[in-house]
């Protein structure tokens, strides 16, 4: 088929090719555009998904409650000592009193926690593995004799309803691109009828000499590979500066939860892909197109 | 001793008939023998289904009854991907010319050559030959629409028999050329007949017939072949070659 698009001028000739005066390529380049958009969105929330899941798995809150400063204090040293020591743990962070203080002002307010209200003590801890129910039993076993009153949260835990969010977006936008490429099919076979009707003469003047369905099957599918190809690229440039406009705002906004937020390398190989894929899904529907139409002709 | 045997035929109608839709049969009972080298005219009043019987000949339609066996092969049954190499062997000469409008005049008489997958530097010296033959060759880049209709005619009938066609239709090719320019052609429809060509011309002129030695006559009346005067003035007859 792609010895098919390379045809002779003579060959060319035969059905007048009005490329840019036509509205087939401006079809295409926004349904490549919009098809880009999505993919991209899928493509980063995918990313975003695999990365911050794979993360916050393993990463466990461990909160000393104890009502008492000194021994809060005395716990968490106490605490922080075993778990470095601990087998599967791989990191101990111990949140700093006035980072606790800091996070909780906006709910309780300076005074309030000036006012010596007991806050818990935090240590963040990242294991080798991801948290599981037996792994978190396990350490709360091991703390459990130095600071009886301690609780162990799974960040993955609180997560689980925005990964749950992440992959019925991904749900989403995957039905989108199906939608999207089902709307350019259409496109395509209705230009396609449409060039069809416009060059049923030149067409049946053909085949009264002998010319096979198939050499007017190539003059289509050609001139509609170019409307596409033309399409395809300009729908990839707009998309590439949308998308690019927007990663430099995600990365402006310096969140934590939008970090891996980002199109992957394997994501813009992906998506210069998707052009080629459109002119080449352009080109079968075309010759399928006209085979078919021909063929209800003697 | 001399063995004798006839020469096969390139068409044959065995009882046939045409209809359109549901409508009543346009032909009717058509049955002929066309042999290789012959030149025929076909005459008849309008409407009286020439132009119908030569679109059996040229493979547009296929009959509603009857048998038509072109080069010795069914050509009602003819899997439709067979019918293109049936069509290069045909050329025809449509009433209405049906030039491609946005060809040049050379690119038109090249077509058929183009079609059957001849080289460009193959069929540049034929072309350009044609091209003076019709007397066309300095509107060698005009399109259709900027020619008159005899010019456009003669571009039609060299588009026809620049491939060397082993039967050559023609529907009304000198309507619309003048008397001098009506015996060129007719001249290079001899020439090409000559060659081996079988020619089938489907004219209201029958003055044609006298320009044309050997000629014979094929009559329409009313979808069916006319006894004249006879339903053959001259019937065909099978050649006969000695060996």
């Amino acid at each position: 088929m792609l010895l098919d698009f390379a045809l002779p001028d003579h060959e060319r000739k035969l059905i007048p090719e009005g490329r840019v005066s036509g509205s087939m390529p401006w079809v295409i380049a926004i349904m490549t555009f919009l098809t880009l958009l999505a993919a991209a969105a899928g493509l980063i929330m995918a990313n975003a998904a695999a990365q911050g899941g794979a993360n916050l798995a393993r990463q466990v809150t461990v909160q000393i409650i104890e009502p008492d400063p000194a021994a809060r204090r005395a716990q968490r040293s106490a605490v922080a000592r075993l778990l470095q020591t601990a087998p599967g743990v791989e990191n101990v962070e111990i949140i700093p009193d006035a980072e606790v203080r800091e996070l909780l002002a906006p709910w309780l307010g300076d005074d309030v926690i000036d006012a010596d209200i007991p806050v818990p003590s935090l240590i963040d801890i990242r294991l080798d593995q991801p948290a599981n129910e037996e792994s978190l039993a396990q350490l709360s076993k091991q703390i459990a004799p130095i600071a009886p009153s301690t609780r162990l949260d799974s960040q993955a835990d609180w997560m689980v309803p925005f990964f749950s969010l992440m992959n019925s977006l991904m749900l989403l936008t995957s039905g989108i691109l199906l939608l999207l490429l089902i709307a350019t099919s259409a496109s395509v076979v209705l230009a396609v009828r449409s060039a069809l009707n416009t060059h049923r003469e030149t067409i049946e003047i053909m085949h009264m000499m002998g010319g096979t369905d198939l050499q007017a099957a190539r003059l289509f599918q050609r001139r509609m590979a170019l409307d596409a190809l033309l399409g395809g690229v300009v729908g990839f440039i707009l998309a590439v500066l949308v998308i690019w406009l927007l990663s430099m705002q995600f990365s402006a906004a310096g969140s934590s939860l939008l970090t891996g937020a980002a199109l992957p390398w394997y994501g813009w190989i992906i998506l210069a892909l998707i052009p080629l894929a459109v002119t080449g899904l352009a080109m079968l529907i075309a010759r399928r197109t006209v085979l078919s139409a021909l063929k209800k002709i003697l | 001793m001399p063995s004798v045997r006839a020469m096969q035929s390139v068409v044959e109608f065995d009882n046939v008939g045409l209809r359109y839709g549901t409508g009543t049969e346009t032909l009717t009972d058509i049955s002929f023998t066309l042999y290789p080298g012959s030149f025929y005219f076909l005459t008849g009043a309008s409407g009286a289904g020439k132009t119908s019987l030569l679109k059996l000949l040229y493979l547009a339609h296929r009959p509603s009854r009857g048998s038509i066996s072109m080069f010795g092969q069914d050509a009602v049954t003819l899997p439709r991907e067979r019918l293109p190499g049936f069509r290069r062997r045909i050329g025809v000469v449509f009433q209405d010319f049906r030039l491609v409008q946005h060809l040049s005049t050379y690119d038109n008489i090249a077509l058929p050559l183009r079609i059957s997958g001849i080289q460009e530097k193959d069929l540049r010296s034929p072309v350009t030959e044609m091209l003076s033959w019709i007397g066309l060759s300095e509107r060698a880049n005009a399109r259709p629409a900027t020619l008159s209709g005899g010019e456009q005619q003669r571009v039609a009938i060299a588009r026809a028999v620049i491939g060397r066609p082993e039967i050559l239709v023609a529907d009304e090719p000198t309507g619309n050329v003048d008397p001098d320019m009506a015996r060129r052609l007719l001249q290079l429809f001899a020439a090409l007949n000559k060659l081996g060509t079988t020619i089938i011309v489907a004219t209201h002129d029958i003055h044609l017939l006298q320009d044309i030695e050997n000629a014979q006559m094929m009559r329409l009346d009313k979808g069916r072949l006319a006894d004249p005067t006879g339903s053959l003035k001259h019937p065909p007859k099978p050649l006969v070659l000695k060996s």
